[in-house]
């Protein structure tokens, strides 16, 4: 299968889109980055518990954390724009915003 | 060299989607990637001549540049025809083009497709 790479971009209040994750990566590889909004996951352990469980890897731009003074939870990895792009061409099939 | 494409689906002025888009867009074409962007729905007022926002980034503006470094950006007619834009109002080097002549061609040939939309 392929390997998916989900973009996230709305914030843990308004992502309701965790089961649509499973259903759509099935078997397959899969990680998440966070983007704009969805850095707050990072700083949530409850909201990025439940999307550990769905995604093992999990991914933040250090430019939203930083814009928004936040610092992560452990288990998320700080990536920025040219790390992205690396995941989106170079490590994964595919991509997913959500 | 590999092809991103770029679809935006928001506009600039909604949300921060615009920003992702030229900073993801400029660290492809850092990286060597070539990037083309198709703006649908919302997102045709990337290319809108004349964008002068006061306390937001220029994103036309960036967008701008960075055809110069060799990014394609092509708006759905459909779309700039159901908002009232016409043809002649987007910048120099972006073009008001189609989903059937444009989108299914870059798709086609892309490496990787991401979709920046709400």
């Amino acid at each position: 299968m392929r390997s998916k790479l989900f973009l996230l971009l709305k914030s843990p209040r308004e992502f309701h889109a965790l089961e649509e994750m499973e259903a759509i990566a099935g078997e397959a590889d899969r990680a998440a980055v966070l983007l704009n909004d969805a850095a707050l996951f990072a700083t949530q352990e409850g909201r990025l518990e439940e999307l550990l469980q769905v995604c093992p890897e999990v991914f933040v731009m250090k430019d939203d954390l930083q814009a928004r003074g936040l610092d992560p939870c452990p288990g998320v990895v700080e990536i920025d724009y040219h790390q992205l792009v690396e995941l989106i061409m170079d490590e994964y099939d595919q991509t997913v915003t959500l | 060299m590999s092809t991103m494409l770029i679809q935006i689906r928001s506009g600039t002025m909604m949300n921060m989607d615009t920003n992702v888009l030229v900073k993801l867009a400029q660290a492809a074409l850092d990286r060597g990637h070539a990037v083309k962007v198709f703006a649908y729905g919302e997102g045709i007022s990337a290319l809108k001549d004349g964008q002068d926002p006061k306390r937001f980034p220029n994103v036309g503006g960036i967008l701008r540049e960075q055809i110069s470094q060799g990014l394609t950006l092509v708006a759905c007619e459909t779309c700039c025809h159901a908002r009232g834009m016409r043809r002649g109002e987007e910048f120099e080097g972006s073009k008001i083009g189609s989903m059937t002549n444009d989108l299914s061609v870059f798709v086609s040939e892309c490496d990787r497709m991401v979709t920046l939309a709400r």
